[in-house]
């Protein structure tokens, strides 16, 4: 017994050794870390960078970076800094609130922060909010759509939004894409020009998707065109063969699926082909980017029609400032921009703008500077300016095609 | 035994000291109470795996459980807007109970078939949060949780003569209170666990776990015995879940709450040394903390040094250090299972049973010889 | 019968799930003999097994893009080549690494413990994920779909494609051929009596360690050949398919009586039955949940499982 007694002292001084050492590293390096040097500003990104939103995300990072190098990184005279944060996880393989919740708060402890932008999915977008709100720090999201975000979804008596986001009383989210009150009721108008009689809707039940299918199918409900049903997926599933023979015996004019690639829409592609629909498939903004097409491989968008819509303009139907960008950005990276890139562009630039005009780092001066802007023109995407709530009076949808591995735009529509 | 209590106290006291220093930051700060959340969570698991020598793999669902009955209790637009501590027992007692009543069925399953139960059971709590819409919001998260303290007291309460540091928070909910508040529920869970392990339903679980039929014969109930400690680990779980949604303000998706995050409780628990209070504490802080914070900061240097180097960014999965964080828990896992089995601070009866493999792995001559009177002891 | 199902719909409906369960479910069950034999024989719940299937997908895949054959278009006698070459390639790959991984990780803990080896088995299933996702990242890879959707079964209503006919075409003989194996050879012998009883069946000269590696063996080129039904099937494959047709393969061996090899693959057709109809008549949503609640049930009327053996635990 004695030898026993023994072995387990070594065992526990051994213990208390990690320990320490653990327990110095992390002290160290949190002293490391609030070390950082004053003679920067920094514009902080959060967007998912693993997974399969890594194409577009790629793409919004690289339209921030040229919007910097715009101004030759400097701003106030100071090295202008770009911190990429992840807000997925490779186990999730999407987006995750823990890591959203950290990467606010991360920007908080900065103070040379003087910008979020991001987050990507509107589902993040309620975790961070609250948190940099109360903090009064500028958040500008290239991507996350959601109307509730910023104003008051009609019928929706329960939620609170989009007040539960403002705590302190101040708008500090603002969003240079258009919301999906633009995006879901256009589509559905689309469909109709399009002479579809039924629909059936599928979504992935997050906040976006199942939200933009709930929008869809109320004007559809108002347009006259019958809906025939409206499900659920789970995108963990990997295989929607069932749910599409079970739409298939319903013979809808076209199915609609309110979710993003990362959710499941590429295999619902895959799985149309498979099971014999038919059908035109229409798909929003979450799915127009290249991972979409190429999740569900080009082959078989020869056999299924699909539309994907976006808020704004397809970056091939650019002019003016807009080509010029969509020129630049072909130069230096040698592919094609993403929808977004032109978002994440115009996030930057709509920020430097106005940080430049106010001239020091001031989180609040610039808060409210970026959020007064009017007419603004100096990025690529026309002339707009935010409406009190911080969302963008550009309200566009274009509707495009794929054909040939590539979204072919064939109309836009405005309110 | 001394030197063990010694440095969990020691751990404590720093921690306690933490966020008076003039290094401390508030950004870790709250990263830390995430780890002490987990480590509540750990402990919880402890009780069923460790205590009662039951393997479980559902625990992440009474996690999540604890986490949305906050939810549904605090949200502003849900009826109840009951006070944190009203949501926090409540998510106690019902995760209690959820837990007694699923096991309660599925005790006269054995081994393994136990285990798989308890992970349908996680997957099936998670599809129910997910799918009734109407009491959890879905996929949604229910937010914002920012419940105050007590009903009636209001949640910010002026303590400027008390702010040491300009970057601590009035809201209670926030840095430090709710660090100093979950680290002294941490440390009351350790003190809670270390009496109850010398009681009578603490020796009886040795016993049970040692050998259920001798232990029958000897006039215990197995099945009651069994009960209440997957009760208590529920309600640890319950526990931990409601501080988890509290630090985080949203219940989060229901996703964080799926098996992946029992596994690595698993892991954490086995990591730190199975039914050691201390052990398991030191193994959620290492992979836990390693998970949630050291990748973070070397990603962060990673880049930085990326873009002083020119040298594009974004990349591969394996240019960062949270690409390669599966293959570094897998790889500890293997050589811990393989040299040391028994866990960093391993449990003394759970050390005995697995001594010989140990004095072999430690591979100096004194272990030689003490494998040598092992044998000999036998 | 296709005649008869043709005139009601619902039935022909219900008729068309069935077929779609059955299809999967024989895929399910493809794994799930791998778990339930490694389980027989050594009592580990494999957790890796599933992440062996999704790198046995990978490198099909990567055989397709290496021969450049990505569409239908490719012609006939490609195709075939291709098929066969993976079908011969990839579960050499999945057997050559899980024995190696017995050999290495596993055998060296004979003596510990159940949860010790369960959780290196844990480790290795986050290693192999890792490698996985640096082999084709973290997006879900189109797989080349090579196989006809043509329905064979037109004019009934249903539809039977040259997909679902190459999924029974192969693992249904390969069943068979299990069977066999196990039943008549000697090897088969010696896997069930190592399975009784290790240690009688060494004293009976039975050479258990390479007993235990040809299961390994076994098990492993099983999940070689249904990941590559699986990627030609459902035509997707990312680094993490592994876990949750792991998770349903598992059940399915449970559910089966885990070590039974028959039980597997009533297992794994009862699980694929049970999952389609659900996401048929309950919605998709609700799918998981109940395939759960039917093994939940089943377990506490029959607790080792369907055809499992009514065995007492050693004491």
């Amino acid at each position: 017994m004695a030898m026993h007694a023994m072995h387990r002292r070594r065992f526990l001084r051994w213990g208390a050794r990690v320990t320490g050492v653990a327990a110095a590293g992390l002290f160290v390096s949190a002293s490391g870390c609030s070390s950082s040097n004053n003679n920067v500003v920094k514009i902080v990104s959060s967007l998912p960078r693993t997974g399969s939103a890594q194409g577009q995300t790629d793409t919004i990072v690289n339209g921030i970076r040229m919007a910097m190098e715009e101004y030759n990184n400097e701003l106030f005279g100071l090295k202008l800094v770009h911190q990429d944060m992840d807000d997925a996880t490779a186990a999730q393989g999407q987006w995750d609130a823990g890591k959203e919740a950290d990467n606010a708060r991360e920007a908080l402890a900065d103070p040379n922060v003087m910008v979020y932008i991001g987050p990507y999915n509107s589902g993040a977008a309620k975790v961070s909010m609250p948190i940099l709100n109360e903090a009064g720090l500028l958040q500008i999201s290239p991507a996350a759509t959601w109307p509730g975000l910023t104003k008051k979804v009609p019928g929706d008596d329960k939620s609170g939004e989009p007040d539960i986001y403002r705590k302190s009383g101040k708008i500090t989210f603002c969003r240079v894409c258009p919301n999906d009150f633009v995006q879901g009721p256009l589509s559905a108008l689309f469909a109709k020009e399009k002479g579809y009689k039924s629909v059936y809707i599928l979504d992935d039940k997050e906040l976006y998707g199942a939200g933009i299918a709930r929008l869809f199918k109320q004007k559809c409900e108002e347009l006259g065109i019958t809906v025939l049903g409206h499900e659920s997926i789970v995108a963990t599933q990997k295989n929607f063969k069932t749910v599409i023979a079970a739409i298939r015996d319903k013979k809808p004019d076209l199915l609609y699926f309110g979710g993003t690639s990362q959710s499941g829409g590429p295999q619902i592609a895959i799985d149309m082909k498979g099971e014999g629909l038919k059908c035109p498939l229409m798909v929003p903004d979450g799915c127009y980017e290249k991972a979409f097409i190429d999740g569900a491989g080009v082959d078989t968008f020869k056999e299924i029609t699909c539309y994907a819509t976006i808020g704004g303009l397809d970056p091939k139907e650019l002019t003016g400032a807009g080509a010029e960008f969509v020129r630049r950005y072909k130069e230096k990276f040698n592919k094609d921009p993403e929808a977004y890139a032109v978002y994440g562009y115009e996030a930057a630039k709509v920020f430097l703008e106005a940080a430049k005009a106010v001239g020091t780092k001031d989180r609040e001066a610039i808060r409210e500077a970026v959020l007064k802007t009017k007419n603004f023109d100096k990025g690529a995407l026309g002339k707009w300016s935010f409406d009190p709530d911080g969302d963008t009076t550009l309200r566009v949808l274009t509707i495009s095609r794929i054909v040939n591995g590539t979204f072919q735009p064939e109309k836009s529509i405005s309110e | 035994m001394s030197l063990g209590r010694m440095w969990v106290l020691l751990l404590f006291v720093a921690l306690a000291v933490y966020p008076f220093l003039p290094l401390a930051e508030a950004n870790r700060g709250e990263q830390f109470t995430i780890l002490f959340i987990y480590a509540i969570l750990a402990l919880g698991l402890n009780v069923v795996m460790g205590y009662a020598g039951l393997l479980h793999l559902g625990i992440a669902a009474f996690f999540g459980i604890g986490a949305y009955t906050v939810g549904i209790l605090t949200v502003p637009f849900l009826p109840f807007q009951q006070s944190f501590l009203v949501a926090a027992l409540a998510a106690v007692v019902v995760s209690a109970a959820v837990g007694i009543a699923v096991t309660a069925p599925i005790l006269r399953l054995r081994g393994d078939y136990f285990a798989l139960v308890t992970l349908g059971l996680g997957l099936i709590t998670l599809y129910a949060i997910r799918n009734l819409d109407a009491i959890t919001e879905g996929t949604k998260g229910m937010n914002p949780i920012e419940a105050g303290p007590l009903p009636g007291i209001p949640d910010t309460v002026d303590m400027s003569a008390w702010r040491l540091r300009p970057d601590w928070s009035m809201r209670w909910y926030k840095y430090p209170y709710l660090y100093f508040l979950s680290l002294g529920t941490l440390a009351v869970v350790m003190l809670l666990l270390r009496n109850l392990e010398a009681s009578r339903l603490g020796r009886a679980w040795v016993a049970l776990r040692e050998d259920e039929l001798a232990s029958a014969c000897m006039g215990l109930n197995p099945a009651r015995l069994k009960l209440a400690a997957v009760a208590l680990g529920a309600g640890l779980a319950g526990l931990a879940g409601a501080f988890y949604a509290m630090a985080l303000r949203t219940t989060g998706n229901p996703q964080a709450y799926d098996f992946t995050l029992s596994i690595i409780m698993v892991c954490c628990v086995i990591l730190g040394g199975l039914g050691n209070r201390s052990g398991v504490l030191l193994g959620t802080f290492i992979l836990m903390g390693f998970d949630r914070i050291i990748t973070n900061i070397l990603d962060n240097e990673l880049q930085a040094l990326q873009q002083r180097l020119n040298l594009g960014f974004g990349g591969q999965a394996y240019t960062k250090v949270s690409g390669w964080k599966l293959m570094i828990f897998g790889t500890v896992l293997i050589l811990m299972m393989r040299f040391r089995p028994e866990g960093l601070l391993p449990e003394a009866r759970h050390q005995r049973e697995l001594h010989p493999e140990v004095a072999e792995a430690q591979g100096e001559a004194a272990a030689k010889i003490e494998a040598g009177e092992t044998i000999r002891d036998k | 019968m296709f005649e008869l199902l043709a005139i009601h719909p619902a039935a022909s409906e219900f008729g068309q799930f069935l077929i779609l369960g059955l299809v999967l479910g024989s895929l399910y069950a493809l794994i799930a003999i791998g778990y339930t034999m490694v389980y027989g024989i050594i009592e580990l719940i494999n957790f890796a097994h599933g992440d062996l299937f999704m790198l046995g997908s990978f490198l099909a895949l990567g055989i397709a893009s290496g021969l450049g054959v990505l569409t239908a278009e490719a012609g006939v006698a490609w195709i075939v080549l291709t098929i066969g070459l993976m079908l011969v390639a990839t579960p050499l790959f999945c057997a050559t690494l899980n024995v190696t991984i017995d050999r290495f990780i596993y055998r060296p803990l004979r003596k510990s413990p159940k949860l010790t080896v369960i959780v290196s088995a844990i480790g290795v299933s986050f290693i192999f994920m890792n490698i996985g996702l640096f082999w084709r990242g973290a997006t879900p890879v189109k797989f080349p779909d090579l196989i006809a959707d043509t329905n064979l079964i037109d004019g009934t209503g249903l539809r039977f494609t040259w997909k679902d006919a190459m999924v029974v075409g192969i693992t249904v003989p390969t069943m068979i051929g299990l069977t066999v194996l196990v039943k008549f050879t000697t090897l088969g012998k010696a896997m069930r009596a190592t399975a009784q009883n290790p240690h009688a069946a060494q004293l009976m000269g039975i050479h258990v360690n390479r007993v235990i590696a040809a299961t390994f063996a076994i098990g492993g080129a099983l999940a070689g050949i249904a990941s590559v039904v699986y990627g030609l099937y459902i035509k997707s494959v990312d680094y993490q398919m592994g876990f949750q047709n792991g998770l349903y393969a598992f059940t399915a061996a449970v559910l089966g009586g885990v070590g039974n090899i028959p039980g597997a693959v009533l297992g794994g057709l009862v699980i694929g039955v049970v999952g389609e109809l659900g996401k048929a008549y309950l919605g998709a949503k609700w799918s998981e949940a109940l395939i759960f609640g039917i093994l939940i049930i089943i377990l506490l009327f029959r607790p080792t499982g369907l055809l499992g053996a009514r065995t007492r635990e050693k004491v």
